[in-house]
């Protein structure tokens, strides 16, 4: 049962709700703008945040939580992992800060405690602890608009083809979140066009740990094989010496 | 002349600042000793990782000749080659200590595996590597001493596998270096992103590691004035040279495949920095080397190993983060500590590698301090022991304070203002706009809060102004809350020392606020209410010792939030609840200022606040 979590930007209003309530459900600290932030408004303290777009449009951006997540896949010491609810965690324990989850994820949601000694990557978890119980997340369940609702992800999308189906003058005929990077948990119906939630409008539908799955799959192989190709040359070469060797020997016994 | 002496002390300032560096990363976190952010987690520091690992290829390239290939005249240069690969990979793993944001966890890839992620299989391959590498090496320093004679035929009777196991590792983890940034095509710029990564990084690598080799020949006999051998570095840099060939095709084909031919010369920044980088790395390298007139020049073998490591190098920097402004949108710029600090590893491990060939048989035809016939046989290498027939440990000296004194230029080049900022930008905060209503900007771009201060006024009654005002100063009417709450974010300190000892703010005496025999400092000074008893603190707040004032934002929500709360507790007010809630941040928060900027400066100043969406202002 993956869950998932539907956000309508038609419908938000921008009221902030869901972000605060975040920051309550995980006891986050107030966020104060530092020098290493982007301008989305996400940070280490900022698990979500509402993106103010022109005429009165708002995107919630957040951890988009992909059925097949780059950043699990790439994390050496499976500190990430993606649970059957559909939520990726993170488990700060097992974390040795490398921030290739930074590095790797499409959306650039992980964000880092930069300013501490001892620093942890932060991001949105779906609030794994609540959905694990049957409940919803903090955000959904603020929202007073209806505008980011929770529910199993197949049905997510049903309503999401209806809304459009229902209205197709408001909305533009798309879902994010159903194909792209090969699917992600939450999703978006939009009237404008939400490409900026990723670092290149189109990252493509195939999921991003595909790319890297033949080069780590050739690794057994390259091992093995490297190590039979320098074997077999040094076999080689060494019975071209004796033989060389050999050679010389009778030329020196035909001399004698 | 004293080559030797002159060099280390070089590296040991160099080491000096990067310790400084060090420590102050260590304790003040990563964000502001970098200029890594959120969108530029990765920074030159792993671009230098991955150029060191490609420079220590040399270690399993030479190995490979000659105990697979079994050329023996190569024999001369195994010693250093596999000491090189060793001091390569060490100072790879210590500089990580630092890259890491928690370094003591490193040990976790040993017990949590997750195999499908590039970064496991080279922190494996890198550990055992690491490994092979110290018992390939270690029969040299155990030669020394007779009670290890057995380990060290132990080792060395084992050394063919000890060889081709460092071979198949090096393999696997070159090339998966290449693999880390497969997952990331919307990151890197298309002429550095290819599927055949891990091929182009294995090769470069190969490339790279021969010709440090023999770049190292060079340099120790420069260094300790012995006869370089000519023939064996005219060799490495001829296969280095067809390395080179090898890679340029491969690099062409791949991109010329991937069709991404034609922006090499669309003239944006990536594209030119790949121009460069593809002549220094490939082209000017391939060519000094290829031509046999041209490889025997000493100025050849000194200057085409230097371009084509720093060009192979910048590769390593451009695909770990340069190239990748374009896409994320980031512009990343190494602060001074990351060069030093990378530099400084280097610098560390060459005085590391410098120890170890004047102490043990590394080079042949470089007797090492220990011999007995070392100062008679090499008059001339006395440097090595002495500075002008001054002692050893004089040296020693000399070097130590060369340290410190950079480790202290380092600690004081790290300005305290930027450590003890916590990251927080120092906006200095303007005065507000407007007479009635006031247009308070928050200095982020297009948001404003629009503040009735004549409803206000009406409201609570004209003789209230200290409720939001603290001072009554002589024209308190105009004081504006950024005259104290100076900058936007950041508390600060309000007392303004030099206007109370001015003769215009009282030519204060020390001892009129500090009591006489105390520290002057802030513990034994007066309150400012010992003076100034009129001064008053909106929150009921006495001017206490602290002299600290609020940050703007801070002292703003403080203020405007207690008086909502008590306002919005009043029935009248409950009642509009549906129409304005004064305890949502997006009655104030959401005004936004259409696109067209200057004609919004003209609204400003009109304060024509009709236009503005969104906003419901109090009747």
């Amino acid at each position: 049962m993956s869950k998932g979590i539907l956000s309508d930007t038609t419908k938000c209003t921008g009221c902030l709700k869901c972000v605060s309530a975040c920051k309550e459900t995980n006891k986050l600290e107030d966020d104060v703008p530092r020098i290493w932030q982007k301008n989305d408004g996400l940070s280490a303290d900022n698990w979500t945040s509402v993106i103010q777009k022109p005429d009165n449009h708002y995107v919630r951006k957040q951890c988009r939580h992909c059925l097949e997540p780059a950043c699990v896949s790439v994390c050496p010491v499976g500190a990430l992992q993606k649970t059957l609810s559909g939520a990726v965690i993170y488990d700060s324990k097992k974390c040795m800060g490398c921030r290739y989850c930074m590095m790797a994820c499409p959306f650039g949601i992980p964000r880092y405690e930069w300013d501490k000694t001892v620093p942890y990557m932060q991001k949105c978890i779906l609030c794994y602890d609540k959905i694990k119980k049957g409940g919803q997340p903090a955000c959904t369940n603020a929202c007073p608009n209806g505008a980011t609702i929770f529910g199993d992800r197949n049905e997510l999308l049903k309503i999401a083809h209806k809304r459009i189906k229902d209205n197709p003058a408001k909305y533009i005929n798309k879902v994010w979140g159903e194909h792209e990077a090969g699917g992600t948990s939450v999703l978006y119906i939009s009237d404008i066009d939400l490409g900026f939630l990723s670092y290149k409008t189109n990252i493509g539908n195939k999921p991003l740990p595909e790319k890297t799955a033949p080069a780590m799959e050739s690794v057994p192989f390259t091992f093995v094989g490297m190590g039979g190709v320098m074997l077999g040359l040094n076999w080689i070469i060494k019975r071209r010496m004796d033989l060389s060797k050999e050679k010389n020997k009778k030329i020196r016994k035909i001399d004698e | 002349m004293n080559r030797v002496r002159n060099t280390k002390l070089v590296l040991w300032l160099i080491t000096g600042l990067a310790a400084a560096v060090v420590l102050n990363r260590l304790i003040f976190g990563l964000g502001i000793t970098t200029n890594l952010d959120d969108a530029t987690p990765w920074g030159i520091w792993i671009g230098f990782k991955l150029g060191l690992v490609a420079l220590a290829a040399g270690g399993f390239v030479v190995t490979a000749i000659y105990y697979i290939i079994k050329r023996e005249e190569f024999h001369p240069l195994v010693k250093p080659a596999v000491l090189i690969g060793f001091l390569g990979y060490i100072s790879f793993v210590s500089s990580l200590i630092f890259d890491l944001g928690l370094p003591w966890n490193i040990w976790h890839m040993i017990i949590y595996w997750n195999p499908r992620s590039p970064l496991f299989e080279v922190g494996w391959c890198v550990m055992i590597y690491t490994t092979v590498l110290l018992l390939e090496f270690s029969p040299v320093p155990l030669e020394k001493y007779s009670r290890y004679a057995k380990a060290r035929n132990f080792l060395m009777k084992y050394r063919f596998i000890l060889v081709l196991l460092g071979i198949m590792l090096s393999t696997l983890h070159q090339s998966s270096l290449g693999t880390l940034f497969m997952i990331m095509p919307f990151r890197l710029y298309p002429l550095w992103y290819s599927h055949i990564l891990p091929v182009q990084f294995f090769i470069s690598a190969i490339a790279m590691g021969i010709t440090m080799v023999a770049f190292a020949e060079l340099t120790v006999s420069w260094l300790y004035r012995r006869r370089p051998q000519s023939n064996l570095i005219e060799k490495l840099l001829s296969l280095a040279s067809w390395v080179l060939v090898l890679y340029f095709i491969v690099k062409m084909a791949d991109i010329i495949y991937s069709g991404s031919f034609g922006i090499i010369f669309n003239g944006k920044w990536e594209s030119n920095l790949f121009i460069f980088e593809v002549l220094t790395s490939i082209i000017i390298p391939a060519i000094l080397f290829l031509i046999p007139q041209l490889r025997k020049k000493k100025l050849v073998q000194w200057l085409g190993p230097l371009i084509l490591v720093n060009g192979i190098a910048l590769n390593r920097i451009n695909v770990a983060g340069l190239a990748m402004s374009d896409s994320t949108g980031n512009s990343y710029t190494p602060m001074w500590t990351e060069v030093v600090l990378s530099l400084g590893i280097v610098s560390t491990a060459a005085l590391v590698f410098l120890f170890i060939i004047e102490n043990f048989h590394v080079w042949d035809g470089l007797l090492t301090k220990t011999e007995k016939n070392f100062t008679n046989s090499y008059p001339h290498l006395y440097t090595l022991n002495g500075w002008k027939g001054i002692p050893d440990n004089l040296n020693i000296r000399f070097h130590s304070l060369a340290f410190i004194l950079s480790f202290a230029a380092g600690m004081f080049l790290m300005s305290g203002n930027h450590l003890h900022s916590g990251g927080v930008d120092n906006i200095k905060v303007r005065r507000a706009t407007g007479i009635d209503t006031l247009i308070i900007n928050g200095n982020r771009d297009d948001q404003f809060v629009i503040f009735p201060h004549q409803a206000h006024i009406e409201r609570l009654g004209k003789d209230k102004c200290n409720l939001c005002h603290h001072f009554k100063l002589p024209d308190y009417k105009l004081n504006n809350c950024s005259d104290c709450h100076t900058s936007m974010y950041k508390p600060v300190d309000f007392f303004n020392h030099d206007w109370h000892t001015s003769v215009k703010g009282g030519n204060l005496k020390c001892n009129e606020c500090h009591k006489a025999g105390e520290t002057r400092s802030i513990q034994s000074a007066k309150s400012c209410d010992a003076c100034h008893q009129n001064y008053k603190f909106a929150l009921g707040e006495k001017a206490t010792s602290k002299y600290f004032i609020p940050s703007y934002t801070d002292a703003m929500h403080r203020m405007c939030l207690t008086c909502h709360e008590k306002e919005q507790r009043k029935p009248q007010v409950k009642v509009l609840n549906n129409k304005r809630d004064l305890l949502n941040c997006s009655t104030c928060h959401s005004i936004q200022f259409p696109n067209n900027r200057k004609e919004n400066l003209n609204k400003e100043l009109n304060v024509n606040v009709q236009h503005f969406n969104n906003v419901i202002l109090p009747k």
